[in-house]
């Protein structure tokens, strides 16, 4: 027999029995004996939910077993018919279980619950929409053993899933003494497998009171169970034909079936565990179910208060230091079958082996899978470890990538702080948020030092080279979309960034990537997709899309903004900007000041004076916010000729960017060690005349270029 | 050649939300127009005034408002006076008493008391929480489910509570849905868009765009509304189309102007006409630059705004 035919012919026998109860009860009373369900609004929920229609008397009820059986009941051999089938054989359980009502009987003593009322469900609703409950486990049928069936129950509870027995399983609960209730959210509904339509019941209701569902909408009651309530079945086996019948209705609805009986598989529908244990995690998984963390289990506090925290040398227990030996810390985007979520591996001896202040090495690996998982989030997470750490009572941590270090104080050493316990915290941090790209995650350290060697070497110092390799090809042509960022608007309320892969935002702390992975992580947030379809002019890089988008964010403040010249409609500034650039008339040039520098420039104005004619959202003409790195970036000024602009910059910034300047301008023009072109407070601080000097000393190409304005 | 004025009016309107039921129901919104810019279109539905008491009862209220209240002995008393006092739209109690930082009273004693101040009187409800953001979770949400069918306002969904306050208030129980963000357009937005998308109908939403008295940063403020309102219209904004309710009493009775008192600064003449002035003062700024109800605390205070509204519209 085919998984069709199995759950037509227990859709048959259901309808078959519904058909006889209600005759009977016919029979028995007449037609107009009143049908309802106890303390709800929304007659028998399930049956109205998915047509529409109430049902007040046996007469009523009748004509509704045939409304079933007329629409819902196809048997041809497709797909939806099965599901129709699947919803008609959980009509028909609640038909038979109304029937139980009649006359206000109360068929149901405690601990089974059998129908749950409308406030019951109210009150359930809002913890399942906020994710306090993160799902709904149907349990249904008997247990290989009692225990097993306690050990899942337990296992759900203790993740705040709210659980509803079925069948045999309540017996063995209770056989073993196990606490059941409403309030402690494990409902044992009743004992006959048709009682497991008062869960289904839950579902509906849930759709109707909080999804706003129309009753009758049956696709819109499918959409909302399948997106929003996250149920799923663990059946156990034998199955009956009865209960392949329902699990086709739990299917339509988006609930997956689990089972240890291995007859049929419908990939991510009726999915085969042979080892019960392992129900909870393969429900889980295959619900899409994110448990919320809590806390964080870890001896010493957690708080942002401690991030600040110094160690000192005659403090500490015992430190990695990356400067001396080999230590890394590193995210690594792995596939889900890879990881065991919440696994934490410790490779090497733990912290009580070593001497009190002595130096190891140690390397972190945080391993996470994901369906939105990318690995351009990668360097994101990491960077966020050094704010997590920090967080830890009594451990100091510095530095990225492989130029970490890491000291743990005596107290919190003594308190019972050990290497695993770095491991919860990253845990926990990348679990809760990012949870809306971080399905699984699993933290492997390191301390054994051959195997850091080896790590950093062979997969760390890789990795590094690979995302650098990835930054410096991204280009602003090598994309489809830029990001918006307003997370300055709340004190300079018209500013717009628009952050492009080549020209990260002004304040220097939001690379296209960052605000890439905040637009997927925060979809409702300050940075927002920008798309550039339609091209105004591409020599100063003006887009139709990016205007609209500039102005929507600024609320109609800004009409239109270039992203590549300073002079023609230049991108506004907050007031976060590393560097102001603004123009030195004399050498046809820029001169760029950073903030840290105190000093005069050539053009006449402090930093502080240049940032306040520049900030505030306002577009200046011939001045212009930005960030450090896009000094060197080959679109810095490109409207106006690029690098080969800038005349003047103070001395630590011209450390700060050398390099990567000097590589840009070999690149565009063919220049070497262009940086000695440029002018510096050693030099000259504001004679633009002593500037104009030293550049033609220097022969500066400014000097050659046409004049910008 | 004749000047011909042109109509401010805006194909773009603030969505109208109803509170409270029955004869004593109130709209607030509606407007397509600037706040009291009666010149370019006629304004439906005045802004409102609520007058707000707390759990405390006589004793967290000020000396001069305690004996505006005389003779009353319980927050039920209380009510029944506050909404005799001339001007009075609709009646707000916060439930500042269950701050974990303050008294920390527990939830069911607080809906205890909502419930019987709901009892005693008809005027629309406003339920205020106690600013602790999970406290207010818990209370907000018992709040909505113990006023089922009053059609109340539960001020407010937070963005760290949106979730619970929004399912339970919005969702599970019908009532008007306060959405509170601290002076910032943006996250006023996104407040919004993210109820809407857990299902809260935006016809039920109102804004707490964030408040401040007089003085105390409340530049920011009058931007901010100014902002909104202007991108709700000009715009046709829908996610900043929702009405603007603003605490005002909670802010004011608190500064240093209507609490120091006259033995301390006596340059600064009588207590009760400072505090009176504070309230009235921060009133109706909020009002010009666009809210469409405010919660006062003085009797006087709601009689001079309620004056004030009646002037203008």
């Amino acid at each position: 027999m085919t998984l069709f035919d199995i759950i037509y012919s227990g859709n048959d026998e259901l309808f078959a029995r519904a058909d006889k109860a209600i005759n009977d009860a016919i029979a028995q009373y007449g037609e107009d004996k009143a049908v309802a369900f106890p303390d709800t609004a929304y007659s028998l929920p399930c049956y109205y939910g998915v047509t529409g229609q109430k049902v007040g008397n046996l007469g009523e009820l009748k004509a509704a077993l045939a409304n079933v059986k007329e629409t819902l009941m196809g048997r041809k051999p497709r797909l939806n018919d099965v599901f129709n089938s699947g919803i008609a054989s959980a009509l028909c359980a609640e038909f038979l279980e109304a029937l139980k009502y009649l006359d206000g009987a109360t068929p149901y003593e405690l601990p089974r619950y059998g129908h749950l009322s409308d406030a019951m469900i109210r009150e359930l609703g809002v913890p399942l929409v906020t994710g306090d409950i993160p799902g709904v486990a149907a349990i249904i049928g008997t247990a290989p053993t009692a225990q097993d069936a306690v050990d899942l129950v337990k296992s759900y509870q203790a993740q705040g899933i709210l659980v509803t027995l079925t069948g045999g399983v309540i017996d063995q609960c209770e056989s073993l003494g196990l606490k059941t209730g409403f309030n402690i959210r494990v409902i044992p509904l009743g004992d006959e497998m048709q009682s497991v339509i008062h869960v289904v019941s839950v579902a509906v209701r849930a759709a109707l009171i909080f999804g706003n569902i129309t009753p009758g909408d049956l696709p819109g009651l499918e959409k909302y169970t399948m997106d929003r309530v996250f149920a799923f079945v663990n059946a156990y086996g034998p199955l009956t034909d009865e209960i392949f019948a329902y699990g086709g209705g739990a299917i339509a609805l988006g609930f997956p079936v689990i089972t240890n009986e291995d007859r049929y598989r419908v990939p991510k529908s009726l999915i085969y565990q042979e080892d019960v244990s392992k129900f909870n995690a393969t429900s889980l998984e295959a619900r899409d179910i994110k448990l919320k963390i809590t806390n964080i289990d870890i001896p010493v506090a957690f708080a942002s208060a401690f991030e600040g925290e110094i160690i000192r040398r005659g403090d500490m227990q015992v430190e990695f230091d990356g400067s001396r030996v080999d230590c890394f810390e590193l995210v690594h985007n792995k596939d889900a079958s890879e990881v065991e979520d919440h696994k934490i591996e410790l490779i090497g001896p733990d912290i009580d082996t070593f001497e009190v202040g002595s130096k190891h090495s140690i390397g972190y690996i945080v391993e996470v899978a994901g369906k939105s998982m990318q690995a351009d989030f990668e360097p994101v997470f990491e960077r966020k470890f050094h704010s997590y750490l920090n967080c830890i009572e009594g451990l100091m941590h510095t530095g990225q990538r492989d130029m970490i270090r890491i000291r743990i104080s005596k107290d919190t050493f003594n308190a019972g702080f050990r290497v695993k316990h770095l491991g919860e915290v990253l845990y926990a941090k990348v679990k809760s948020e990012f949870a809306a790209v971080v399905d699984k995650c699993q933290v492997k350290i390191i301390t054994d030092p051959e195997m850091c060697t080896k790590l950093r070497h062979e997969l760390a110092i890789p990795m590094f080279d690979k995302r650098d390799e990835r930054l410096t090809t991204l280009t602003d042509e090598g994309v489809d979309v830029y990001y918006s960022c307003i997370m300055c608007q709340a004190f300079s309320p018209s500013h717009v960034c628009v952050v492009t892969p080549e020209r990260l935002g002004l304040c220097g702390a939001v690379s296209w990537l960052d605000a890439k992975a905040t637009n997927e992580l925060d979809p409702q947030g300050p940075c927002q997709v920008i798309t550039k379809e339609k091209v105004i002019d591409e020599r100063i890089g003006e887009y139709e899309d990016v205007n609209d988008a500039v102005r929507k964010f600024s609320q109609g403040a800004l009409e239109d903004v270039s992203l590549y010249s300073i002079i023609e409609k230049p991108m506004t500034s907050c007031g976060c900007f590393e560097c102001i650039c603004g123009i030195e008339p004399l050498s046809n040039g820029v001169c760029i000041a950073n903030r840290e520098y105190a000093g005069m420039t050539p053009i006449g104005m402090t930093f502080s004076e240049l940032a306040s004619m520049t900030g505030g959202g306002v577009q200046t003409p011939g001045f212009m916010g930005h960030g450090k790195h896009f000094i060197s970036s080959k679109k810095f000024m490109k409207a106006e000729g690029g690098i080969a602009r800038i005349v003047w910059m103070p001395k630590d910034l011209k450390d700060q960017v050398a390099e990567r300047l000097n590589e840009t301008a070999k690149e565009l023009y063919g220049i070497d060690n262009f940086v000695d072109m440029i002018a510096d407070e050693t030099v000259v601080t504001e004679d633009p005349e002593a500037l104009l000097e030293f550049l033609t000393e220097k022969g500066h190409p400014a000097l050659e270029m046409e004049p910008m304005m | 050649m004749p000047f011909t004025a042109k109509s401010g009016k805006f194909n773009a309107k603030i969505n109208t939300v109803a509170v409270g039921t029955g004869d004593a129901a109130i709209t607030l919104g509606g407007e397509n127009v600037f706040p009291f810019y009666t010149f370019d279109d006629a304004i439906e539905n005045a802004p409102k005034v609520g007058i707000e008491i707390t759990d405390g009862g006589m004793e967290s209220e000020p000396e001069c408002v305690q004996k505006l209240y005389e003779g009353c002995t319980t927050v039920v008393d209380m009510a029944k006076k506050a909404v005799t006092f001339e001007g009075v739209d609709f009646l707000s109690i916060r439930l500042e008493g269950g701050d974990p930082n303050g008294k920390n009273r527990p939830t069911e004693e607080l809906i205890q008391i909502v419930k019987e101040v709901a009892d005693a009187v008809d005027v629309p409800l406003v339920v205020c929480g106690c600013k602790n953001v999970e406290k207010d979770s818990e209370l907000l949400d018992k709040a909505a489910a113990a006023l089922e069918g009053k059609n109340a306002m539960i001020l407010a969904a937070k963005e760290e509570n949106y979730k619970t306050v929004g399912a339970s208030a919005g969702l599970a129980y019908k009532q008007v849905v306060g959405a509170e963000s601290a002076v910032d357009i943006n996250l006023a937005k996104q407040l919004n868009v993210l109820l809407t998308q857990l299902g809260v109908d935006s016809k039920t939403i109102v804004m707490n765009a964030g408040t401040a008295a007089v003085g105390y940063g409340f530049d920011y403020v009058i931007s901010t509304l100014d902002r909104v309102k202007a991108a709700a219209l000009s715009q046709g904004d829908t996610t900043l189309q929702m009405p603007i309710v603003t605490p005002v009493a909670s802010e004011t009775w608190t500064v240093k102007e209507s609490t120091a008192s006259e033995e301390d600064m006596p340059e600064w003449g009588d207590l009760e006409e400072r505090g009176i002035d504070m309230e009235v003062e921060t009133a109706a700024a909020v009002l010009a630059a666009g809210s469409d109800a405010v919660i006062l605390k003085h009797p006087e205070s709601v009689r001079t705004i309620k004056a004030m509204i009646t002037e203008l519209i």
